[in-house]
């Protein structure tokens, strides 16, 4: 009988692990949901420790200064490393970090900065000259440091620290962007120990050894990031005690978070939806700020993709070659209906290369120059470069084909498919066909040059440098089979002459004037068709947060800002009564909800033993 | 269907009658499983109205330029679902999407099990190497977690609906091949075949003639299955951005929907009607599956 | 996984059908040497398919890895090197099966980091979410199965079985995307229960954090459970129905045994064992088929992991995470195979 009883015991075991299972359910649900973000933020108050929460998306690729290159990864090094330099949050204009003056000399080939000697390390040593150039030379020798920030250095001849306080750092040939080397200067004595840069995380003993407004205190991948104010901080202690980064990789369950309290901000990924921005709108506590972004939202023509060496590869169609078929295209193209359908007014039209936000370099083509929204002209223009329809109302190629572009797109951007989907219609008219080629990496046909045209942004630094070098033809691959910083494939004299001599020019003026015949000259070329500067659309916790430095200081943005200020500035709200009552709220609630789980469970069971006895009668 | 009057029916004649008969009797079964008649009931209805949707809702249903709302409103008489974010009506899209989601659905289910019942009817009939060859790669496909590998093919071909229908159909046909395999086996054992065999019939005229009219209902409950997670399998890839987004699916209605923030701004009409569409097909078609299952099969009792 | 649903039902069906056979308590070790032996193929299998399949998608991974940035030649070079795209395609896979084999699958391009490191981040996420789930669901389906098939036909019966077929048509994200609208939102009067995403807060310590991270997981449990149990309980509900029509018991009953008795008894141990194969199944698949829920719900875990692999793509992540998945349904499908024997009690031991 020994098997019977092994038999019988089964069922039971398993009814039994239902029921405790189910009571499991009931006991985490009601047990925790006392403990709901509110009533901590409340409990946390209780002990004076004033937490920020960030929402955010992206996984931190690194934590080392020397491999990372994402937002999150190198914004989070802003917090944990100071810079030589800064950006004023009023205007972007170059401010000390670590450094408190730069001078260049009379050749433009020597640049000397003066160390602040009122910062110090976390842990308790003093960060000088000698750590900045020991990062700097570390970049310029080892390979593996230069994987990020490799291009900052690769102008610089030789830099030294001939005191605590001194830095030197001497050019291969002039170079305007010196005040602007976005590189976080690490502790040599704690650094130096690492033996391989390309596998070096940064990410097993904490906290961090740093000397920004926060230190690094935990981490765990796709969970959190959290900082700790540097009390110590030269320009003064962060007003938060802790900062901690959450992920939510759906920015719907982050919105979600937000309203509830379990978030101070969510800043979205590149920005909220208009529909998400719209119901924060009419929501307590919270504030949206709208702010004009940083970036362009461009299309992209392929110019015929070239290495260096004049070797030709990809395959973009060939009227594109022609600018009357690239501005025929774009003026089809109703950028209005883009920024009110699309982005729902949460963007400003696209004119020239930069965005108005940099009011310096801005630049916009006078009226008779706009290559405006104007079908009819359009079609005029195709027929004149020849591309006339045939019987069915298909524009046709000089090879006699009907044409029909390959646009690239982002599966992961919602607005490529959206704006693909009009580009479907608008060019449709037109008689040209639209292939949407929507792909998670883009990277692989875009560096291949397999592309007709292709939905294109950057984010604009507030040196522009980056953003203009990507067009040149010093950016080109080497040969079709090397990776170039080139953006499209453009390559253009008279360009290129401009981006020279914006390069060597110290005068800010001078070299802002400069600047806008560059974009001038790529507006009239064709091949960068800005569309919209979509804007910054971000949401924060008024009940958490006070107070908060944007960036521009009027109508500017919050996440992603060049320089530490927001967080560094974010002034916490005295935690008002309707956080308690939001908690109290939870309290009853998952009370009520564990009550009505276990008399269902409870009436669950009588209803059992009573069938089973009525059945054994 | 005119020989069945004469005298003497032709063997062809009296093999159609047969199968006529048994297709009556079929019927007659599955009339009794109510469950399966809902389900025939529902998917007629969609059958019918994804085929006459271009009378109702016409093909600009899913033009942007031409969208006859406001982004995102709400349900009101003249759009009762409201509007997606382009302004389009919601109603007419989902209605729309059927076509889609339904054509998605059934090519990939006939596709799986058209490679499922060739595997599984070639490998009953030869033994030996190539049966052994083919069990394996089954095996080998039935170990493959089915959504990763759907996953995967989605991301290594270019998206299209073409690609949706491949990675489904290819990822799914192993549990057929192994259903009709067993079948043929078992069907190769009755002594007609060996007359059969006897007579000079080759292996093209035992494996259409023979086995494959007798594997033919198990293959059919098998589709009604399959399409039922293929449709969930469509959704499942257009929501993680795998499908074209061009067409309008009702996985990809979900995907938009989520994609323009419609679940925290609490836009449930966005949200809830396409995946209640999905629920209800794939529903309906589990149903019928089970239903045409259990008449085929009464020892199974799955919906005594 | 609600995709997989469907098929793996019939296919269980079609397992318990021919079902692994041993006639002899002897022959166990020779059988347990030819399944263990079927499994090292599969596990061979995997590991040809993750390194080829995968070389389909197209493009240069060091063009991948460097996308976007400005990267020296002399970088370049050293990345190809790194990464042996310079050998012949033969001494490529020979270098990934003898690394894998050892558990190597090499650097993430994107982490930088070795992908067994990653792996293992997030393995105990995923088994902590599959783990409780998979628990919940197997007892559940179970409890309501053979409660369905003891009173077949009836109302309880009828509405239990409906529901298990309506949920498991539910697409699994869209359920998920449901409850956090209600349950963590919050609908009209109805505040938000539960957090909407996400495993833990990061500010808690010791058993604070214990629960904080229960009440993280209650929303996607809830989710997996619903979408998954249908299946358990239709299996055990349809194999106890087969059991219940048996001589054996018509005989026990005229042995003047209870009705009740006979069921538990004989019954349901029996009709139980063919569940235990599609337990087992099930456990491996929902590991690979958590997905869906992990994105809806930023759990952060393998399929979140994979998702973001394949969208790079990550090639040796990709490759490592595929192997994993597909090493954890073999592990699954070779120990159902290994323990039914053991349970069956028809095989005289």
């Amino acid at each position: 009988m020994g098997t019977n009883d092994q038999k019988r015991s089964l069922p039971h075991g398993l009814r039994l692990v239902a029921l405790a299972g189910a009571a499991a359910l009931t006991l985490t649900a009601g047990l925790a949901t006392p403990l709901d973000p509110a009533s901590r933020q409340a409990r946390a108050a209780d002990v004076g420790k004033k937490v920020l929460t960030v929402a955010v998306a992206q996984s931190v690729d690194s934590l080392s200064p020397f491999l990372a290159v994402r937002l999150l990864s190198t914004s989070i090094h802003r917090l944990m490393y100071e810079y030589l330099t800064n950006y004023d949050p009023k205007d972007n204009h170059a401010i000390p970090g670590l450094a408190t003056k730069w001078e260049p000399s009379t050749d433009k080939l020597t640049w000397t900065y003066t160390i602040r000697d009122n910062s110090t390390w976390s842990d308790g040593e003093q960060a000088t000259a000698e750590d900045a150039a020991w990062t700097f030379n570390k970049m310029m020798t080892d390979t593996g440091a230069a994987t990020a920030n490799g291009s900052y250095v690769g102008n610089f001849r030789k830099v030294t620290a001939p005191s605590p306080t001194k830095l030197v750092i001497e050019l291969k040939k002039p170079q305007a962007t010196m005040a602007a080397l976005d590189v976080p200067i690490v502790p040599k004595h704690v650094w130096e120990k690492v033996s391989d840069f390309s596998e070096f995380n940064n990410d097993k003993t904490f906290p961090v050894v740093g000397n920004g407004p926060f230190v690094l205190s935990g981490y765990k991948a796709d969970s959190y990031v959290r900082l700790k104010a540097n009390k110590s901080f030269w320009r003064g202690s962060p007003k938060f005690d802790e900062l901690v980064f959450r992920y939510y990789k759906d920015q719907d369950a982050a919105v979600s978070a937000l309203r509830k309290g379990e978030v101070s901000f969510v800043a979205g990924s590149p920005s909220l939806t208009p529909a998400q921005a719209e119901s924060l709108k009419g929501a307590d506590d919270i504030q949206v700020n709208d702010a004009p972004g940083r970036r362009f939202y461009a299309l992209a023509t392929n110019p015929g993709a070239r290495a260096k060496n004049g070797e030709k590869f990809g395959d973009g169609h060939p009227s594109l070659l022609d600018q009357r078929v690239r501005n025929a295209l774009f003026r089809a193209v109703d950028r209005e209906a883009i920024i009110d359908k699309v982005f729902r007014g949460h963007a400003v039209e696209g004119e020239g290369y930069i965005p108005p936000r940099f009011q310096d370099y801005f630049w916009k083509p006078s009226a008779d120059r706009k290559l405006a929204y104007d079908p009819a002209a359009a079609a005029r223009l195709l027929d004149q470069a020849g591309y006339k329809k045939n019987g069915d109302g298909k524009r046709v190629g000089k090879d006699g084909k009907p044409i029909t572009y390959r646009v690239l797109c982002h599966a992961t951007d919602p607005n490529d498919k959206a704006v693909g989907k009009y580009l479907q219609e608008w060019w449709g008219d037109l008689g040209i066909g639209v292939q949407l080629n929507c792909l998670d990496n883009v990277t692989d046909p875009w560096l291949a040059g397999k592309y007709d045209l292709a939905f294109d942004g950057w984010s604009v630094n507030p040196d522009p440098d980056f953003v203009l070098s990507i067009h040149t033809c010093g950016a080109l691959p080497a040969t079709p089979k090397d990776t170039g910083a080139t953006d499209n494939f453009i390559c253009d004299k008279k360009y290129d002459e401009l981006y020279a001599r914006q390069l060597t020019e110290y005068d800010p003026a001078k070299r802002a004037d400069i600047v806008k015949q560059m974009e001038s000259r790529l507006y009239d070329l064709g091949y960068m068709n800005v569309m919209a500067y979509p804007n910054a659309v971000e949401a924060f916790r008024t009940d958490q947060i006070k107070s908060i430095t944007t960036m521009p200081a009027k109508a500017g943005n919050i996440y992603g800002q060049d320089g530490y200020w927001s967080w560094w500035s974010a002034v916490p709200a005295d935690s008002g009564g309707s956080s308690d009552n939001a908690s109290s709220t939870g309290v009853v609630v998952g009370i009520v909800a564990g009550v009505v789980i276990l008399g269902g469970l409870g009436a669950f069971a009588a209803m059992r033993r009573r069938a089973t006895a009525e059945e054994r009668e | 269907m005119t020989t069945t009057t004469g005298t003497v029916p032709s063997p062809r004649a009296l093999a159609r009658q047969r199968r006529r008969a048994s297709v009556a009797r079929f019927w007659r079964q599955y009339r009794a499983e109510r469950a399966g008649l809902y389900g025939l009931a529902v998917l007629t209805l969609c059958a019918l109205l994804a085929l006459f949707a271009p009378l109702f809702v016409g093909s600009d249903v899913s033009s942007v330029t031409d969208a006859p709302g406001r982004p995102m409103q709400s349900p009101s008489a003249e759009f009762p679902l409201g509007t997606d974010q382009f302004g389009r009506d919601l109603l007419g899209l989902v209605v729309w999407g059927s076509r889609v989601s339904l054509l998605v659905g059934l090519l990939a289910a006939v596709l799986s099990v058209a490679i499922g019942t060739l595997i599984g009817v070639t490998a009953g009939h030869f033994k030996g190497w190539y049966a052994t060859v083919m069990m394996r790669i089954t095996d080998w496909f039935l170990v493959m977690p089915t959504l990763v590998l759907a996953i995967a093919l989605a991301t290594v071909m270019s998206r299209s609906l073409t690609t949706t229908v491949v990675a489904i159909g290819v990822t799914t046909w192993p549990t057929t091949a192994r259903l009709v395999r067993a079948q043929t086996l078992a069907v190769e054992t009755r002594p007609y075949i060996e007359r059969a065999q006897a007579l000079g019939g080759g292996h093209w005229h035992i494996m259409s003639r023979h086995v494959l009219p007798n594997v033919m209902p198990l293959v059919l409950a098998q589709t009604t299955l399959i399409i039922s997670s293929a449709i969930l399998a469509e959704a499942t890839l257009a929501f993680l951005g795998l499908g074209d987004p061009t067409v309008v699916s009702w996985g990809g209605l979900l995907q938009d929907a989520r994609e323009a923030g419609a679940v925290s701004a609490g836009d449930w009409w966005y949200l809830v009607p396409p995946g209640i569409a999905i629920a209800v097909v794939a529903l309906a078609f589990t149903l019928c599956g089970r239903a045409v299952e259990s008449v085929l099969n009464p020892r199974l009792g799955v919906s005594r | 996984m609600t995709a997989d649903a469907t098929p793996a039902l019939v296919e269980d069906k079609q397992r318990t059908a021919a079902g692994p056979r041993v006639r002899k308590g002897s022959a166990y070790p020779r059988y347990l040497a030819g399944k263990l032996a079927g499994a090292a193929v599969s596990l061979l299998a995997v590991l040809v398919t993750s390194f080829f399949l995968f070389r389909l998608i197209p493009g240069d991974p060091v063009k991948t890895m460097t996308g976007g940035r400005q990267v020296s030649a002399e970088q370049l070079a050293a990345y190809r090197e790194e990464l042996g795209l310079g050998l012949p395609l033969w001494r490529q896979f020979t270098d990934y099966c003898g690394k894998a084999l050892t558990g190597d699958f090499g650097t993430s391009y994107q982490f930088r980091a070795p992908v067994v490191d990653k792996i293992t981040e997030a393995l105990p996420n995923t088994l902590l979410l599959t783990g409780t789930a998979f628990v919940l669901y197997t007892a559940l389906g179970i409890f309501l199965g053979t409660r369905s098939a003891w009173r077949h036909g009836r109302l309880g019966d009828r509405f239990h079985t409906g529901l298990a077929l309506t949920l498991y048509s539910i697409p699994s994200f869209w359920l998920g995307l449901l409850l956090i609208t209600v349950l963590s939102v919050g609908i009209g009067p109805l505040p938000g229960m539960f957090p909407t995403g996400g495993m833990e807060s990061g500010d808690e310590e010791g058993f604070a954090h214990v629960l904080d991270v229960a009440h993280h997981l209650v929303l996607p449990v809830v989710t997996l459970v619903a979408v998954e149990y249908g299946q358990t309980l239709l299996v055990t509900r349809s194999a106890l129905l087969d059991e219940m029509g048996s001589d054996y018991l018509t005989t026990a009953r005229a042995k003047g045994l209870r009705d009740d008795l006979v069921r538990r008894r004989h019954a349901v141990p029996n009709a139980l064992l063919p569940t235990v194969t599609l337990i087992f199944i099930n456990l491996g698949r929902t590991v690979a088929g958590v997905i869906l829920v992990e994105t809806v719900f930023s759990w952060p875990g393998l399929g979140g992991l994979f998702y973001q692999a394949l969208s790079v793509p990550d090639l040796p992540l990709v490759q490592g995470l595929f192997f994993e998945f597909a090493t954890a349904v073999i592990l699954m499908n070779t120990l159902a195979d290994l323990v039914y024997p053991l349970l069956d009690p028809r095989v005289a031991r």
